[in-house]
């Protein structure tokens, strides 16, 4: 079991998708090369990355207040988000003959995370050593690493779903109506279970009171 | 016998106890020994509220019956003379009392003046103020004019009844607050005086509005008003600027004039000969009392600041009435500390209205309560004003002792760490100043700090350096080297 998600194959599977993304998503939707609890794992890594990035940047460039910082509740947001993308990602593309299953739209989204999580690290170990004028260097780090994240992400869903270029942005521009949607269902969802359950805890307070 | 022994312990151990639990109760005690009835504290650099020693403690309040007359009656300002005496404008019963220096007895007090032969008297005289020259000023609110008193109530002159042809034909001079700067120009706060200070020469010509505060539309309300009809447009209500609260004038002879600002952003202005605004602000471009607030309730808001005082060397003091905090700020705009609160404990206010200094001393004067209020200076209060003299001065390197005394009542003090960060950083120790100005957040300094010690880091090791590089590259050439050689050899194998 171990051995089959967490294989050393896989790990460097996942680097490899780094350095050429196309041919790497494409054998990782047809050839079972990705691995989707690393997947999660680098997902995790770079929630991490960032609370680190957050609190410990060196002041120079850093705005946030490391009081301000909750690196479990960033954790949870992150994974969040990411799980709500996969599925939003996956309902729109089934519907538009997306060939990628969830399984692989998880993968191609958590593996392209390694960019950030290297560029996070690096630019909070840079900045200890940066004096002002010199925070240029710190944003481009930060900044290739989204950027090349980012392409990562269009890649990886264009190649997993063999998607045109255009496809491609429509379908991810459904996708974030697709992610509101889910959110507000759930916001009425949670709603609706709350009104419930004041219905029943009014009853119990009630018969409590009169009996 | 053993037994014994336990119990014997037993009630060593209990004593034992009890004797730390008050020994550590009196140090406690002790510790708070400056225990004051409100809250002292400071915005960081996030604006987070962190709290400080007491910077001024209450000294005492100073109602009439103790000094020697009949209660004050809402009394509005207060102005101390060059000597010491105390002016009071009690404006509830027409008159002003003089206090002496030390502020336990009434030297005269004044309700009455001589005015050609026949007597006259105040209506509400609502602020007061005393000349470079001595002259005692007085907003006789209800009679709409400013009276001249020699500081013993002798008649100089009056000044009164404002006429220009950009004063509106309806307006009604209802003087307030009153200054007199070096040249006795005098500087008027009126009732409903929107468009800003009314400014009278020495002769009493009235020259002119000083240091109007722009109305601020945000552009979502241009928006609206653009859309709104001619009709819509009227029945909206007017942008008119706010208020003057308060005035004072510095050595400079600047005027200091506090206003009402529901932002809390800027709640005063010091105001040039041209009536230009030229306040600088800190770190945070604040210079509005409280940072952070509630946005509702009673309590909540702005903070509304009634008055200012000029203290000495580029320092001000606020009043909020708000919630009765005191905000001091130097020069350059920092916030130094802040105290003071609403109650009705002692050195607490209900309704504040006037703040002057006396001395060492802080007079804050309730209208609520009919006393003056003094706060002395703490030890805290007393190391930030005299090492933001010294600065003020120049002497950085004097200043420098007050600022680690500073640090050792309060580690937190950004001034102080700047403070001592610049010094450091002059004397060449950049490793220390970087601490010091990390601590006070300071991107600037430090970065300055930061290079000259990386410099000095590579011109002292630049010998390992360069020898560190050139063994590493002698050591790759070798290495790849060595593995063509390998892998070439393993290839010829595979070949066979």
């Amino acid at each position: 079991m171990m051995k089959k998600y967490f294989s050393k194959d896989k790990w460097s599977y996942a680097f490899y998708t780094v350095s050429h993304p196309v041919d790497a998503y494409y054998e990782i939707r047809h050839r079972e090369r990705g691995s989707v609890p690393i997947a999660i794992v680098l997902v995790m890594l770079f929630a991490f990355s960032f609370s680190i990035n957050r609190m410990a940047a060196s002041f120079i460039v850093n705005d946030v207040n490391p009081r301000s910082v909750n690196s479990f509740k960033e954790l949870l947001a992150v994974l969040m988000l990411y799980f709500l993308l996969c599925v939003s990602n996956w309902s729109i593309t089934c519907l538009m003959e997306g060939e990628g299953r969830l399984k692989d739209i998880a993968i191609a989204l958590g593996y392209a995370m390694t960019p950030m999580i290297f560029c996070y690290t690096i630019g909070t170990i840079f900045s200890q050593f940066v004096a002002q004028d010199e925070g240029a260097f710190y944003t481009m780090i930060i900044g290739v690493g989204i950027a090349y994240s980012a392409f990562m992400m269009l890649v990886g869903i264009m190649t997993v779903h063999n998607f045109t270029l255009a496809k491609t942005l429509v379908t991810l521009f459904l996708t974030l109506v697709a992610l509101l949607i889910i959110i507000f269902v759930m916001l009425l969802l949670v709603d609706l279970l709350n009104q419930v359950y004041s219905f029943f805890h009014s009853i119990y307070q009630e018969l409590i009171f009169r009996g | 016998m053993k037994k014994k022994n336990g119990f014997k312990r037993i009630i060593i151990a209990a004593l034992v106890t009890a004797v730390a639990i008050t020994v550590g109760m009196s140090a406690y005690r002790s510790l708070a020994g400056d225990s004051v009835p409100y809250d002292t504290y400071n915005y960081d650099y996030w604006n987070t509220i962190v709290l400080t020693p007491a910077p001024y403690v209450p000294d005492g309040a100073v109602k009439g019956v103790d000094i020697g007359t009949t209660d004050f009656k809402e009394p509005q300002d207060l102005c101390v003379a060059d000597n010491g005496e105390v002016y009071v404008a009690d404006t509830g019963n027409n008159r002003i009392v003089v206090l002496d220096k030390s502020m336990k007895k009434v030297i005269r007090t004044i309700d009455s003046f001589k005015r050609d032969g026949a007597d006259d008297r105040f209506s509400a005289p609502y602020g007061v103020c005393l000349s470079e020259a001595g002259q005692l000023y007085v907003a006789d609110s209800n009679n709409a004019r400013i009276v001249v008193l020699t500081p013993e109530g002798e008649f100089v002159k009056i000044v009164d009844n404002p006429q220009s042809e950009i004063l509106d034909d309806n307006f009604s001079f209802i003087p307030l607050k009153v200054t007199v700067d070096y040249a006795d120009r005098v500087y008027v706060i009126g009732k409903n005086a929107f468009e800003g200070i009314l400014v009278f020469e020495s002769d009493g010509q009235f020259t002119g509005y000083f240091g109007t505060i722009d109305v601020k539309i945000s552009p979502w309300e241009k928006f609206w008003r653009r859309l709104a009809s001619k009709e819509e447009r009227s029945n909206q209500q007017l942008y008119i600027p706010t208020e003057f609260t308060g005035i004072d004038v510095d050595s400079e002879g600047f005027i200091y004039a506090s206003n009402i600002d529901s932002d809390g952003i800027q709640a005063v202005r010091r105001l040039n000969p041209q009536g230009k605004d030229v306040i600088q602000k800190g770190e945070n471009g604040n210079v509005g009392g409280d940072v952070k607030f509630s946005q509702y309730g009673d309590y909540g808001g702005a903070s509304q600041i009634t008055d200012v005082v000029y203290r000495d060397k580029g320092v001000y003091s606020l009043l909020d009435r708000k919630r009765g905090r005191i905000f001091t700020y130097d020069k350059e705009g920092n916030l130094l500390y802040i105290f003071g609160g609403l109650g009705t404990q002692e050195g607490t206010f209900t309704t504040p209205v006037a703040i002057e200094v006396s001395g060492d001393e802080l007079l804050v004067l309730d209208a609520g309560r009919n006393s003056i209020i003094k706060f002395k200076a703490a030890n805290y209060g007393q190391l930030i004003n005299e090492a933001v003299a010294l600065r003020y001065d120049g002497d950085e390197t004097l200043a420098i002792e007050k600022w680690s005394e500073v640090l050792r009542l309060n580690e937190n003090n950004e001034l102080a760490n700047n403070g001592i960060g610049k010094a450091y950083l002059t004397a060449g120790d950049n490793k220390t100043a970087m601490q010091y100005f990390k601590r006070a957040k300071n991107r600037k300094y430090y970065s300055v700090a930061f290079k000259r010690y990386r410099n000095e880091l590579l011109a002292e090791n630049m010998n390992w350096i360069m020898t560190g590089v050139i063994v590493l590259i002698i050591g790759l050439v070798a290495f790849s080297k060595w593995r063509r050689k390998k892998t070439g050899k393993k290839k010829e194998e595979s070949l066979l």
